[in-house]
């Protein structure tokens, strides 16, 4: 604003009592120079129509209604009391909703995050593949679904099916542990017998093993490299050295040749 | 006394100074922010954050309702600097925002010229006068509001934006003065 005057007051001065002046505070000589000096400054007289117009246009901005859900809002979002007289005091009728669909609701908001991990292509593939491998386990291990419906939780039918799942187990121990004493017997059977049907061949094993001899070493540490020949049966619980049995050495002097502690299931399968 | 109250745990005091306010602080964020479903967030944001340093309020330094609109413009202004939306003030013929239909202003005034019933133009005369105050830059419209809206006297609007009385006046007359020529250049193209 230019600052000159005009008729003994100046524009920032007019300025001032610019407010005044529209409050209708202003009186006396103040208000004359103060109308005056509009008259005259060709700033001044335009800004001031200009104010007292911009006035006028705000006196026709009425109140607006807040919404009627506000006051209900705020006091719930504040001490969380959603009182029945202010339920009585909203005019407008609120749709009814059902606990369903508050549930429905409640969910939803508390499943996004899950939700949205879920629906990545990524995670719905392993899902569909875990799901399809515990499908088969199931139908492989015979488990069927209407089964499960004829499940009784009773504590009594629990202990009960709890026992016979012991047993059942134990049972197929035992099953198991009969087969490998059935097996051991037959091994037994059958080392008994091997040594009559050697005995006319006995040095010819021997003398092979020496001609294809190529690792240069003693002859006790061939023997114990080649220890697992079909003649040297070893037990798998025995121990070492004496407890070996070899049916064709019969020296009491000569027990402790081949030292080895490797053995392998395949032997007695 | 209600206050008082309200500290002490008193809801019904609290739902009263509910019931009191939030007619005046929708209002001033409803002329400030522009769109109702801002003004609606924002109230209910005041009143919140009344209530959590409503301990704080000193009767000594001022009114209550002083406290409360102060609260409500600090708030008006944390929002405004976080959208940035209001930073424009441009001339008329700037577009609207899109509740307007995206229409500039003179347009829509101009679609004014023959309205059918004194009511409806009344109402689109207001939605006129929103718009173009919504123009105003903040420091002018949160002054222009606070006086010629809510009737609060100078000082308690020094008190509430922290500025000197001479400045409110100066803010008051420049709002009024930039609102009426936005208003009058549409007028004049209306005639």
């Amino acid at each position: 604003m230019p600052d000159h005057t005009s008729n003994g007051m100046q524009c920032q001065e007019f300025d001032g009592l610019l407010t005044d002046a529209l409050d209708g505070v202003l009186t006396g000589a103040k208000l004359d120079t103060f109308q005056a000096h509009a008259r005259i400054c060709s700033t001044c007289g335009p800004l001031f129509a200009e104010v007292e117009a911009g006035r006028n246009w705000l006196k026709d901005l009425t109140e607006v209604e807040p919404p009627v859900s506000l006051v209900n809002n705020i006091l719930a979002s504040t001490t969380g009391v959603d009182t029945q007289r202010l339920r009585v005091n909203v005019s407008l009728p609120q749709p009814r909703i059902g606990w369903i669909e508050r549930a429905q609701a409640w969910a939803s908001g508390a499943m996004q995050p899950f939700w949205g991990t879920v629906r990545q292509p990524r995670f719905a593939m392993s899902f569909g593949m875990a799901f399809f491998a515990l499908s088969v386990a199931l139908s492989v291990v015979g488990v069927k679904p209407a089964d499960l419906r004829q499940i009784s939780l009773r504590p009594s039918a629990v202990r009960h099916a709890y026992y016979n799942t012991q047993a059942r187990v134990v049972r197929y121990y035992d099953n198991i542990k009969l087969v490998y004493q059935v097996q051991a017997a037959v091994r037994e059977l059958k080392r008994n017998v091997t040594p009559a049907e050697r005995r006319p061949g006995e040095s010819a094993p021997a003398k092979k093993d020496h001609k294809n001899d190529t690792t240069q070493q003693p002859e006790q540490k061939q023997d114990r490299n080649y220890s697992q020949n079909e003649n040297h049966l070893i037990l798998a619980c025995a121990p070492l050295g004496p407890s070996v049995f070899d049916p064709l050495n019969q020296d009491p002097l000569n027990q402790d040749l081949p030292v080895v502690s490797v053995t392998t299931y395949r032997r007695f399968v | 006394m209600l206050v008082r109250r309200c500290v002490a745990g008193d809801a019904a005091a609290w739902e009263e100074i509910v019931q009191t306010y939030n007619r005046r602080i929708y209002n001033i964020c409803y002329r400030f922010a522009g769109s109702s479903d801002d003004a609606e967030d924002l109230a209910q944001e005041v009143f919140i954050k009344m209530y959590k340093t409503l301990a704080s309020y000193d009767s000594s330094k001022g009114a209550f309702v002083t406290w409360v609109t102060t609260i409500t413009r600090n708030l008006l202004v944390d929002h405004f600097r976080k959208t940035k939306q209001d930073r424009i003030t441009d001339s008329l013929d700037a577009t609207s925002s899109a509740h307007e239909d995206a229409q500039p202003l003179s347009e829509q005034i101009q679609d004014q010229s023959a309205p059918p019933d004194q009511h409806v133009r009344s109402r689109e005369v207001q939605e006129s006068v929103h718009a173009a105050l919504a123009r105003l830059s903040p420091e002018l419209r949160e002054a222009v509001i606070l006086r010629d809206l809510q009737d609060f006297d100078y000082r308690e609007i020094a008190t509430v934006l922290k500025v000197p009385e001479g400045t409110v006046k100066s803010r008051i007359n420049r709002g009024r003065a930039e609102l009426a020529r936005l208003l009058q250049r549409t007028y004049r193209q209306v005639m």
